[in-house]
């Protein structure tokens, strides 16, 4: 068979397959990867798309929140990614439990560093795990660290909107300044099982 | 690689024999013609890795029963940089439109590759289209599938044989095993 005889299938479209100029910049170089992998089997996905406060303070101020890397729209899932070692992931994992707890109707799945690695292999790709995990793969600089919790701290306060069970509000929803708008790539066919 | 490779000393732990499989892919059998008893099936294999499955599986159905296979590429494979896009290999050679089509896949992990698929398959207006998976190992889902008859759900290892491989070796095994993992490791 040769490479004419294929036939290349675009069951869905993503940002990459269009060409979206607005293609964003990774923190990550495994968050990149991420990304070609979805883009390769036509699953779409936004990057960073919600930012989901799990911490306020007294006055009813967000002092801290979670923004998925991923959202993957027609599988209504986030995707965590995080190639630290397993002993470093333990803020991750606090502020995981924290979202579930705020906002247990929404999906989300924590990638760790052994699924990465299991992935790489899978792809026949593990020679660059190591490039692409842990410090190795900062592609750009560290963005700012969020505030530590303190003990002062409470969440979510009486005055806080407090997410409801249901739906969990995005900061759009949220009163104060509106966070970067969902990037919304272009809906696809996709038939399910009868 | 081909001339280092030993079949059975690479595997570190058998996770399934041959027996198990062999009784477990009958059970299969029975439980599938059951639920498509007075009908006709389509059984798709997603080559290359669910070839010696499908064909336990088809001798252990006894409804009518066509065979088809396919191929998709897989991500890091030879076809990745030139389009970045899953490519079919080998399509359908006949039409499953209003057919009861059952996939058979090796193992399923990540989801992905079914997911496209079933999308695929879904544009050909099957008139059902159900998953039947020797393996599961729902600890590396991604995207969640609905899974019609599994075989066994298997711990999160990385395994070869009956089918399944490491750089295309070890498919011809009988059994299911855990690949040693200095295997892969000096491999790089």
């Amino acid at each position: 068979m040769t490479l004419a005889d294929e036939t290349v299938v675009e069951v869905a479209a993503s940002p990459a397959a269009l060409g979206d100029p607005a293609r964003p910049t990774f923190a990550h170089a495994s968050e990149a990867e991420m990304a070609r992998i979805l883009d390769f089997y036509a699953v779409r996905w936004a990057y960073e798309p919600d930012v989901f406060p799990i911490l306020w303070s007294v006055d009813g101020e967000v002092v801290e929140s979670f923004s998925p890397d991923f959202y993957l729209p027609d599988l209504d899932v986030y995707l965590e990614m995080t190639t630290l070692r397993q002993r470093l992931v333990r803020k991750k994992n606090r502020k995981l439990r924290r979202l579930r707890e705020l906002y247990p109707a929404i999906n989300i799945k924590l990638f760790y560093a052994r699924d990465f690695r299991a992935l790489m292999l899978k792809y026949g790709k593990l020679a660059l795990v190591e490039s692409l995990s842990g410090s190795s793969g900062q592609v750009v600089p560290e963005r700012p660290a969020e505030a530590e919790p303190s003990t002062n701290l409470v969440a979510p306060p009486a005055a806080a909107p407090a997410p409801p069970a249901e739906a969990p509000p995005r900061l759009a929803d949220l009163p104060g300044p509106r966070p970067p708008s969902r990037r919304r790539p272009r809906t696809a066919e996709a038939r399910r099982l009868p | 690689m081909s001339a280092n490779v030993d079949l059975v000393g690479d595997i570190g732990e058998v996770l399934l024999t041959e027996a198990q499989i062999q009784t477990r892919v009958a059970e299969l059998g029975v439980e599938i013609s059951a639920d498509y008893a007075g009908r006709r099936l389509t059984l798709v294999s997603v080559l290359k890795g669910s070839l010696p499955f499908m064909a336990d599986l088809m001798r252990s159905i006894t409804v009518p029963t066509r065979i088809d296979l396919m191929e998709v590429s897989s991500y890091g494979g030879a076809t990745t940089e030139s389009s970045g896009l899953v490519r079919i290999l080998k399509d359908l050679s006949a039409s499953i439109e209003g057919e009861d089509v059952l996939i058979c896949e090796d193992i399923i992990d990540t989801g992905l590759t079914l997911n496209y698929l079933i999308r695929y398959l879904g544009g050909k207006r099957p008139g059902t289209l159900r998953i039947c998976t020797l393996l599961d190992k729902p600890a590396r889902r991604l995207v969640e599938i609905k899974v019609d008859y599994t075989g066994f759900t298997i711990p999160d290892q990385f395994v070869v044989g009956y089918g399944l491989d490491y750089n295309e070796h070890y498919r011809n095994l009988r059994f299911v095993g855990v690949l040693r993992p200095e295997v892969y490791t000096s491999a790089g």
